[in-house]
């Protein structure tokens, strides 16, 4: 898996809708499907989108194949972020302090 | 309604945004994001005086942003909008930033959104502020060991 292939999972409505849902617990594609008004096979294509993109993963009980949202994918992006995040945050503290010593100065 | 959390990545619109709330006017953030001698003092996560600062503040108008010892990665772009104190636009990096600045409580709510054309963009422009970030970090190890 890529970020490449992340973002370009990330960039469709119905599979943010997707992972949404199953930020609250795992589902089964039927019930994935459910809220879409999508046939079963759409729904599957775009698992099978996040899957290959690390965003999820495929559990196996029984005679059920319930999807689960996959931590280290979504943790992938938040790594990638964290060091663009700190130069912006750092920069933002400077903004505040800088405001607040100025306006003490006044 | 101001966007409230600090930070927020936007998939939908490939966007970043930060967001703080400042006790003091809108006036001054205002001042601080647009007038050169303030800028260059707060802009450097390092926490140097900018080496350049060029604000040419009206539409169409050009910035250019020089940390001190990175003379080589300016940071350029180009004014969109301006209306003070509320609303500066500029496109720079690829990317269009809006820093919205309104009145909030006995402060001042500023919210950052930097906004990228696609997943891709969005993409190739985390991975030049980490090339920033990754200089910045360089530099203060190259302070630290002086």
């Amino acid at each position: 898996m890529t970020l490449d292939q992340t973002f370009a999972a990330l960039s469709d409505p119905t599979r943010r809708a997707i992972l949404a849902r199953l930020a609250q617990g795992e589902a089964t594609v039927t019930e994935l499907a459910a809220p879409h008004g999508l046939a079963q096979p759409t729904i599957s294509k775009h698992l099978k989108v996040l899957e290959q993109a690390g965003l999820i993963e495929t559990l196996r009980h029984a005679q059920r194949r319930p999807r689960r949202l996959a931590p280290r994918g979504l943790m992938q992006i938040d790594v990638w972020l964290a060091p663009f995040r700190a130069t912006w945050e750092t920069r933002l503290d400077r903004l505040e302090s800088f405001l607040a010593d100025t306006d003490t100065k006044e | 309604m101001p966007d409230t959390q600090p930070f927020r990545v936007d998939a939908a619109t490939h966007s970043i945004h930060f967001s703080r709330w400042l006790p003091t006017t809108p006036d001054r953030v205002f001042d601080a994001w647009t007038r050169p001698d303030l800028m260059s003092q707060w802009w450097d996560p390092s926490g140097k005086v900018l080496a350049e600062c060029v604000i040419d503040l009206r539409e169409g108008g050009v910035l250019r942003l020089v940390n001190a010892g990175q003379e080589h990665h300016p940071f350029e772009g180009r004014y969109r909008t301006i209306e003070r104190p509320s609303r500066i636009v500029f496109d720079a990096m690829g990317a269009t930033g809006t820093i919205l600045i309104t009145p909030e409580g006995k402060g001042t709510r500023m919210t950052l959104a930097m906004l990228c054309g696609s997943a891709a963009h969005l993409e190739q422009f985390v991975r030049m502020g980490i090339a920033e970030g990754t200089n910045r970090t360089l530099d203060n190890l190259v302070t630290h060991l002086a």
